[in-house]
């Protein structure tokens, strides 16, 4: 049988696989892994018919059924005659995503000034010299170190947890922009200059705009240490949140929660990333990645 | 207000040669540029540099690498400063880049965010108003008019109605490079610096865009200063040279002005300059003397590396 593919192929590095054979690669390490936990949770539950630490398909579709439509623990029961909206709009899943979407939102605003903070650093060079060294410096301090202070400062409400996200992720942000803007070719620059531009416009029309795709790109690397600030954040202290209820669900071995609320975590994450990628593309048809 | 950049021309403008007056535009006095250089060394890349160079002159900067043009250029344009001495345009000591000077550097000259008509736009936009300025209704008119203004430019710079949407990274060098004199043309600037602006081309674009410069230069007389490196370029375009380089064996090596004459290839005519059997001659004598200074200059930059490097 010709499946147009040499053997030889699989470890060459000229290889040319088609698009087929590329779309259908793609998805073989998700059936592999979907087909080996399907084996390991049959095999427990051979074993153990009410094991819950690896649930099988028709738990995780209870977990997904208990988490999707129905209120948290702390909540108020819904009414049994509820639609199926209200049962979403009030839903545990709901309500987690809301809270600890909230607070991703907030930081990633908040990152904003740092952003410019990058910018101000590259092109002005009093500012440079004023915060270069200092940011350099803040940025080896571990930020999960601060969370005491964080929690004396800001209490243990949201700002705690979302400064967290903004210190944990600012300084590295600060330099790569720093170093995006520094890396605006000196031509540029003084062509600017030469047009009748001013310091601002230079700053700001020049390179904030050449350097904006890259920016884009160090903050889509940044989602996950933001997820990740968010998350020790609401171990915490917290009480809602999606780290809030994974935390919860481990005392009490909900796996059948936890995979589905680990899932839809990374799910997020994945079309927060795909939509920046996206925009990145439509907004900068011009740039050039190296 | 309509901008100065904005003036209704469709085409460039002409002044007839002898109506340019000739003042000096650009003026160096007594310029000198040194360079920390390793443990407590100073390197001199420039030394009593006195040069003046009159409006609607078409001024070619000639040298070998490393010998200083390039850093003549950017005193010009105030990006680099003398260590010592002063440098005027149009009269005025230069203490910052601006608008009086044009630049056109060998690449990287084209914002690449900005399509070919929104690079040229770039500078008269600036001109014409700021940031709030670009919220009134006499704006968009104005940008409707510049619009025009541009495309006329880049039609004459040879470009087709369809690379004006293009970005740069689209363009060939050749284009770039048309773009990128378009857009510093359109600004009007008294002086035009172009550093290296045609090396990275392949000969018959180059040929080409020398032609298209030199009957710009002719139609709109701005002073021009040409850094290059390629004798026979200098000799086709300028109307002066400048070769820089060291003047006797024995001195430390820092670049002076070796030559500075009327182009003695000028009297022939433009279009027949390259084949002429004189201009290859005069081409020799320059590379001759280009060659003389630049092996002084190489030996003596190696046997000061070598004493450093004793101490």
């Amino acid at each position: 049988m010709n499946l147009g593919i040499h053997p030889g192929d699989l470890v060459s590095i000229q290889a040319r696989p088609n698009r087929l054979w590329t779309q259908s690669m793609s998805w073989v390490l998700f059936i592999v892994g979907v087909a080996l936990y399907a084996q390991f949770s049959a095999s427990r539950h051979k074993e153990n018919p009410e094991d819950r630490v690896v649930p099988s398909a028709h738990q995780l579709v209870e977990g997904i059924k208990t988490s999707a439509l129905q209120p948290a623990e702390e909540d108020d029961a819904l009414d049994p005659g509820a639609s199926l909206y209200q049962r979403l709009h009030h839903s545990m899943l709901w309500k987690d995503t809301v809270a600890s979407g909230m607070r991703f939102v907030w930081a990633l605003l908040l990152l904003v000034p740092a952003i410019l903070l990058g910018l101000h650093m590259a092109v002005f060079p009093y500012a440079g010299a004023v915060f270069l060294r200092f940011v350099l410096f803040f940025d080896k301090i571990v930020a999960l170190s601060l969370l005491p202070i964080l929690f004396i400062v800001f209490g243990i409400e949201e700002w705690s947890k979302i400064m967290l996200m903004v210190i944990g992720v600012a300084p590295t942000l600060i330099l790569d922009t720093y170093n995006n803007a520094r890396s605006v070719h000196r031509e540029q620059i003084v062509k600017a200059f030469t047009l009748k531009s001013s310091n601002f416009d230079v700053a700001y029309r020049v390179v904030l705009k050449q350097i904006l795709p890259q920016i884009i790109n160090s903050l889509r690397l940044s989602l996950k240490p933001l997820a990740l600030f968010l998350f020790s954040g609401e171990m915490i202290a917290s009480s809602d949140g999606l780290a809030y209820r994974i935390g919860m669900m481990r005392r009490h071995m909900g796996m059948d929660i936890i995979l589905p609320y680990l899932f839809w975590v990374a799910l997020l994450l994945f079309l927060a990333d795909a939509l920046l990628r996206i925009a990145n593309r439509r907004l900068h048809p011009w740039y050039q990645p190296l | 207000m309509v901008s100065a950049a904005l003036r209704p021309v469709p085409e460039f403008d002409t002044p007839p040669l002898e109506a340019v007056p000739r003042r000096t535009e650009i003026a160096l006095r007594d310029v000198s540029v040194a360079y920390p250089c390793g443990r407590s060394g100073i390197k001199t890349v420039l030394s009593g540099i006195n040069l003046e160079i009159a409006a609607g002159e078409f001024v070619a900067v000639l040298g070998e690498t490393g010998c200083g043009k390039s850093t003549m250029l950017r005193l010009i344009l105030g990006e680099e400063f003398p260590t010592s001495g002063s440098v005027a345009v149009d009269g005025k000591p230069v203490r910052r880049i601006d608008a009086r000077c044009g630049y056109v550097p060998q690449k990287y000259s084209l914002f690449p965010d900005r399509t070919v008509t929104g690079n040229v736009m770039y500078g008269p936009e600036n001109a014409h108003s700021r940031m709030i300025g670009r919220l009134r209704p006499s704006y968009w008119r104005f940008r409707r008019q510049l619009r025009v203004k541009a495309e006329s430019y880049l039609k004459r710079m040879g470009l087709r109605p369809q690379d004006l949407t293009k970005y740069p990274h689209q363009l060939s060098g050749g284009m770039q490079q048309r773009v990128a004199i378009a857009q510093a043309l359109l600004m009007h600037p008294p002086v035009l610096l172009m550093d290296e602006a045609f090396s990275a081309l392949d000969p018959s674009t180059r040929a080409s865009l020398q032609e298209q410069l030199h009957s710009i230069w002719l139609e709109t007389r701005p002073t021009v200063v040409f850094v290059t490196h390629n004798t026979a370029e200098a000799l086709i375009l300028c109307t002066r040279l400048i070769l820089l380089g060291r003047h006797t064996e024995g001195q430390p090596a820092r670049s002076n002005i070796l030559l500075n004459a009327e182009n003695p290839a000028s009297h022939i005519p433009f279009a027949r300059r390259a084949q002429c059997p004189e201009f290859h001659r005069i081409q020799d004598e320059v590379k001759q003397l280009a060659f003389e200074s630049s092996s002084m200059f190489q030996g003596e930059e190696r046997a000061e590396a070598m004493s450093a490097e004793a101490r």
